[in-house]
């Protein structure tokens, strides 16, 4: 059962259609999450569909009945930062896998987001298999 | 003046931001001198602990070459968003390393972008610390750290 269900995410290749989301991408920069999207795809992950956001604050909205498997976050981002959107997501007892992608890498920051309930953080500038490697734990390494 | 090691430092930043988001190697250049033409330039203010900013400048032919690289596709013709985009997005990753190689109690502002030719970009009360110039197959591009005068970049953990 686990293994069909890692052969089909790992199979078939997909934009978000209509209102599922496995991945919610957060960054204000089209071109990051244009590359990240991509390094998702490169870690095999190609039948989940992955819903975008440029901020906190608009991400919060597209969390509105939604449940996806994991959230990948930009730290600095307009209206509301990505430490910002993790923490009222743990306010409110939101529970879902949250991993930071962004250049913040100090380890003041890596203290904080992983005190503030993130699950790992990628350094930029990141390679396809730093994605697979936090990404794997999380939704399957089949 | 910025110190040898914060030089090398930088350095090693560009070299990695470029080798791993697009695999472009790229190496320091005699060259400092920007030319005169169209060109792009995109830069990330740092502030609270040590104030100043780092720019990333290039030819606009050159932008549009680092944003089909690393978006593994072709070149677009001309400027667009994505590739003022992109070219933002680097100068937030050689930022954002600069900053984690520093001091702790440091800001890292969003990236700014601009471009057209004929302009000087200053930052209030900051002067030119270093101006590096890197080869690579693209060609040559500039990166400069701004900081007000007298003010050494505070060296914390290296992250490379």
């Amino acid at each position: 059962m686990e293994f069909s269900t890692c052969f089909a995410v790992r199979r078939i290749g997909k934009k978000v259609e209509g209102d599922r989301m496995d991945i919610l991408l957060v960054d204000d920069s089209r071109t990051m999450r244009m590359i990240v999207q991509r390094a998702i795809r490169q870690a095999g992950y190609r039948a989940l569909t992955v819903g975008e956001a440029e901020n906190g604050a608009q991400a919060l909205e597209k969390l509105q009945g939604q449940k996806p498997m994991l959230i990948l976050s930009d730290w600095n981002m307009p209206e509301m930062s990505g430490i910002d959107f993790l923490r009222q997501l743990r306010a409110s007892e939101n529970k879902v896998p949250f991993g930071f992608i962004t250049s913040e890498s100090s380890a003041g920051i890596k203290e904080l987001a992983m005190n503030s309930g993130a699950d790992f953080l990628i350094s930029k500038p990141f390679t396809p298999e730093d994605v697979e490697r936090a990404l794997t734990p999380i939704l399957g390494g089949c | 003046m910025v110190t040898e090691v914060s030089v090398n430092m930088l350095e090693e930043i560009v070299q990695s931001v470029f080798i791993t988001m697009m695999g472009l190697e790229v190496s320091p250049s005699a060259t400092s001198t920007t030319p005169p033409g169209k060109r792009l330039t995109s830069f990330v203010q740092l502030t609270g602990e040590w104030n100043g900013a780092v720019m990333l400048e290039c030819s606009e032919q050159q932008a549009c070459q680092f944003a089909g690289r690393i978006l593994a596709m072709d070149a677009p013709e001309d400027v667009d968003d994505d590739v003022r985009d992109m070219l933002g997005e680097l100068a937030n990753m050689i930022g954002g390393n600069m900053k984690s190689g520093m001091a702790t109690g440091i800001r890292l502002s969003m990236p700014t972008v601009m471009d057209g030719s004929d302009y000087d970009l200053r930052v209030c009360g900051a002067k030119v610390k270093n101006k590096l110039a890197f080869d690579c197959a693209d060609g040559k591009f500039w990166v400069t750290v701004l900081s007000p005068g007298g003010e050494q970049i505070p060296e914390g953990k290296r992250r490379c």
